[in-house]
């Protein structure tokens, strides 16, 4: 019998009638299965009575061939020698006493990534890491890369924003994955799922099923869905090993900050333009009756700017008034002001969109980040922060769950979407404690009287009853 | 082809039609010709501002995501690149580094300390000998937004003529130079390309295709295989009815999908269904249904049904088997013609299906003895094709099979391993007697062993 890793699934080669996981393919006249029952067919290999380990599997039948798998064995250390805490040394064992499978549920904060690579250094094989964005695929590669990359002569790969690039260990997001699983799921022993409750979905969880990987950790910190979907990630990675809630690290690692809220006037000219072009999308929205501020509401207004001309003027004058307000002059006069007051501090500005962080960036010569930017370039520029070779930083990026950002003292928001999230993350990005310096500071610029101001005014209740649920 | 939000279609209760356009209508020839010359005017030009003319576009009585969709295809035949005399990166780099040892850099100085950034950009311009306005240009030209357009079609910009051909892919059916070396980008083609387009997009969430074909089975079976889908066939006859053996068929049905297909409806092979869609119309007469994944019906699994035939008006832009197959083919029938030989050369047009493979010989030659042997012609086609066609071959393994391939091929025999002797180099033409004394020494009794199905 010949074990062949085909196209996503596993091709069972002159297999017995008896042999489990597998169905019949007429169109090749074989045994096939998913490629995620690998190591159930290996243990049924090594014993097609007991259950036995993986590594006596290919000793024990003679006459069984395994070409599908296509991963290597390696002995990583962690090149950073941070102590786990108590919890991630916790969630480590609990992991391998579930034979290296199952997810970990550790709220927002808490050093998922540090987990995960723990894990990749004790399961000591090729390992895939699936995450849901491109920034964050960024930020594990540079997580990645600072642990590992002296023992990877090729670095950690990329698969995905316009990498295709696959090495020993490969950060990849959920949409690439999903391509290319069926040419690459046998080259991982390890397959590591960052915000595993997005995986419940036709397309995504074919990620797991084709691939043979016979380790897995997934990893979150909201593992239940509302759709009870949740319940299929048993069958895809294993089950929950570990869980860690909110409350019981509240306080422990969390730290103060103070929020400054600075107001901006628009300047005539810009509140002339602003008024003209807001006031031709009001027009239209409300001589059609959408009811903007509830989520069906703006996409029936959406919809209809695809087919009526008028709507889609509509659409244009939104978002020119949006820039009018988000670009404000002003806005640039105040970011003036703040960085010569903390030139001397560590500083990250935040902008909604890329072409004002790159704006910024050309304005006041500081290095930016968006998802725009290159892997590599990345890594580059925040380990240049880090070392304090570059004091501040522009990003347009949400820099999510508290991975590898370095810390910083002063936060400048020139424009956020009304995201309750995407706010909280980037205050938390800042709240990290930075040594014994004074309480982190945070500024918030909006322009005044425009939609900024209603944005900013529910994005601060969201934190709030965030805060108190 | 599209991207799956700039579809359009129609669902019924249990079907779904894509909404072709008319491609005579006026109104969509006025938007084609319009967007075909945004796209000249910005020879030259920063894609962010090719886009922000065609987001700013507004086309009174076209539906906005035709618009988009026409501007996408026609995206998809432009090449953007990085203009700047230095790097961009080692720019920004050297910027961020003088800045960074003085700050504050600020647009209104108030203290003698406070820097301008003009400085800033000087003294790198300076350092890297290069102007002021290439530094400021210079530092991010490598976003795509900041790319100039390069090739639009056919057309490059004056500026750039000449410029490294190195980022030139091949490939058979992609929208590289190669396949429209001899187009020019006109309504007709735009508008053409559009509803193959839009029925290409509706196959992104299909799970299973079912087609019928009644000719051209070479060409139709090597897309089949160039796309990676898996096949059942059958053989049919002029109704569309299945036929017990091919002996009797008129046509054949393919079911096809993919290696998970086996376990559950998959949309992981919808692309490679999409992408093999534009070999249909290459038939002159051919029937597709596929069933698509219906994701807001609520009920899990739910399929639409989507019909396709030859009377729907598509074309293809993918070449048939090559033109210069049927050249060869066509001479050596007409040489075999004059040729004082036993042997009959006669037209196959039999589809072998070897399980995980299908074999598409041209012709058999048959003695009045009832030896026969299977003679296949690798014509001319990209290397990646070749491959196949050759671990094809190897594959097949079969006794009774002899092939010629064109010395214009890129390949040597050593890819052939142990069947070099069965092989025929060719150059312009195929000579009779060759392909007489390999039909001698390798011709097996009777007809080929059955089909495999």
């Amino acid at each position: 019998m010949r074990l062949a890793f085909d196209d996503g699934t596993l091709l069972l080669e002159d297999a017995p009638d008896t042999v489990p996981y597998a169905e019949w393919d007429d169109r090749v006249e074989e045994y096939r299965a998913r490629a995620q029952h690998y190591r159930d067919i290996c243990d049924w290999l090594a014993d097609p009575d007991e259950q036995a380990t993986l590594t006596q599997s290919t000793a024990t039948i003679a006459e069984f061939e395994d070409d599908a798998r296509a991963y290597s064995e390696f002995h990583f250390t962690p090149s950073v020698a941070i102590e786990p805490r108590d919890y991630q040394q916790e969630a480590l064992s609990a992991w391998q006493d579930n034979d290296r499978q199952g997810s970990v549920v550790l709220p927002t904060g808490s050093g998922k990534t540090f987990l995960a690579v723990q894990a990749i250094a004790d399961a000591g094989v090729s390992t895939l890491v699936v995450v849901p964005t491109i920034d964050l695929m960024n930020q594990w590669h540079a997580t990645l890369t600072n642990a590992f990359s002296e023992q990877l002569p090729d670095g950690v790969g990329v698969l995905g924003g316009g990498s295709h690039n696959i090495t020993n260990i490969t950060v990849t997001t959920y949409d690439s994955a999903y391509r290319y699983i069926n040419e690459y799921g046998d080259k991982f022993g390890l397959l590591v799922v960052d915000e595993v409750h997005h995986l419940p979905a036709p397309t995504y969880q074919q990620i797991p099923e084709m691939t043979i990987s016979p380790y897995r950790l997934g990893l979150t910190a909201t593992y239940e869905r509302a759709d009870g979907k949740h319940k299929t990630l048993k069958e895809l990675l294993g089950t929950v090993v570990y869980r860690e809630e909110v409350d019981e690290l509240a306080g422990e690692y969390l730290s103060e900050y103070e929020t400054i809220h600075l107001g901006v006037e628009l300047t005539g000219d810009e509140r002339e333009q602003y008024d003209e072009e807001y006031g031709i999308y009001r027009d239209y929205v409300d001589s059609h009756d959408f009811d903007l501020w509830k989520e069906n509401g703006y996409a029936e207004f959406l919809k209809r700017t695809s087919y009526d001309p008028q709507g889609r003027r509509a659409l244009i004058a939104k978002q020119r008034a949006e820039t009018i307000a988000r670009t404000a002059e002003k806005k640039l006069d105040t970011l003036d002001t703040l960085l010569k007051r903390h030139y001397d501090d560590r500083t990250i500005i935040f902008t909604a969109n890329n072409e004002f962080a790159y704006d910024i960036s050309q304005e006041f010569v500081v290095p930016c980040i968006t998802h725009q930017t290159e892997t590599d370039e990345r890594t580059e520029i925040l380990e240049r922060f880090r070392t304090g070779e570059y004091s501040m930083l522009a990003t347009s990026q949400v820099l999510d769950e508290g991975i590898d950002v370095p810390a910083a003292n002063v936060g400048i928001i020139l424009s956020g979407s009304a995201s309750k999230r995407q706010y909280a993350q980037r205050l938390g990005r800042i709240l990290r404690p930075t040594d014994d310096r004074q309480p982190a500071r945070l500024y918030e610029i909006i322009a005044e009287d425009t939609m900024e101001t209603y944005v900013s005014e529910q994005r601060r209740q969201g934190v709030t009853s965030d805060a108190n649920s | 082809m599209l991207t799956a939000d700039l579809a359009r279609s129609r669902t019924d209760e249990n079907s779904i039609t894509p909404l072709l356009i008319d491609t005579d209508e006026q109104q969509y020839r006025e938007t084609a010709a319009e967007l075909i010359q945004i796209f000249e005017e910005h020879l030259g030009e920063s894609r962010g501002e090719l886009e922000d003319t065609i987001d700013q576009l507004t086309v009174s009585d076209t539906d906005y995501k035709i618009v988009q969709g026409l501007a996408k295809l026609l995206k998809d035949e432009c090449e953007f690149e990085t203009v700047a005399p230095v790097d961009p990166r080692k720019i920004r780099q050297e910027l961020f580094e003088v800045a960074n040892r003085n700050h504050p850099i600020v647009r209104q100085p108030t203290l003698g300390e406070d820097t301008q950034s003009v400085w800033i950009y000087s003294t790198v311009a300076d350092r890297l000998g290069i102007s002021l306005e290439e530094c400021y240009r210079g530092m991010y030209a490598d976003l795509e937004e900041n790319k100039r357009l390069v090739r639009f079609g056919h057309r490059v910009s004056d500026k750039y003529e000449g410029a490294d051909e190195s980022s030139t892919t091949t490939r058979l059916t992609g929208d590289s130079e190669e396949s429209y070396a001899e187009d020019t980008i006109t309504v007709d083609w735009l508008l053409t390309r559009y509803n193959l387009a839009l029925a290409q997009a509706e196959l992104y969430d299909a799970t299973e295709m079912r087609i019928r074909v009644w000719d051209s089975f070479a060409t139709v079976f090597s897309y089949v295989k160039l796309f990676g889908l898996m096949h059942r066939i059958y053989p049919i006859d002029s109704d569309g009815n299945r036929v017990p053996s091919t002996d009797v068929a008129d046509g054949y049905e393919a079911i096809l999908d993919g290696a998970a297909s086996l376990f559950s409806k998959s949309r992981k092979y919808g692309i490679r269904m999409a992408n093999f869609l534009p070999a249909l119309p290459l038939c002159d007469r051919w029937e597709m249904e596929a069933d698509i994944l219906d994701d807001e019906s609520g009920s899990a699994g739910r399929t639409l049904s989507f019909e396709l035939d030859s009377s729907s008006g598509l074309s293809s832009h993918y070449s048939a088997q090559g033109e210069f197959d049927s050249d060869v083919e066509r001479t050596l029938a007409q040489k075999w013609e004059r040729m004082n030989t036993d042997w009959k050369l006669v037209r196959e047009d039999d589809v072998l299906d070897l399980g995980a493979e299908v074999m598409l010989p041209d012709f058999a030659i048959e003695h009045p003895d009832g030896r026969r042997v299977v003679f296949e012609i690798v014509g001319f086609w990209t290397p990646e094709y070749l491959d196949k066609k050759l671990a094809k071959i190897r594959d097949a393994d079969r006794d009774n099979l002899i092939v010629a391939v064109s010395e214009r091929l890129d390949c040597s025999s050593d890819d052939f391993e142990g069947m070099d002797d069965r092989v025929l180099w060719f150059k312009s033409g195929i000579h009779v007697y060759d392909v007489v004394e390999l039909a001698e020494e390798y011709a097996v009794d009777g007809r080929a062993p059955d089909h495999r199905h």
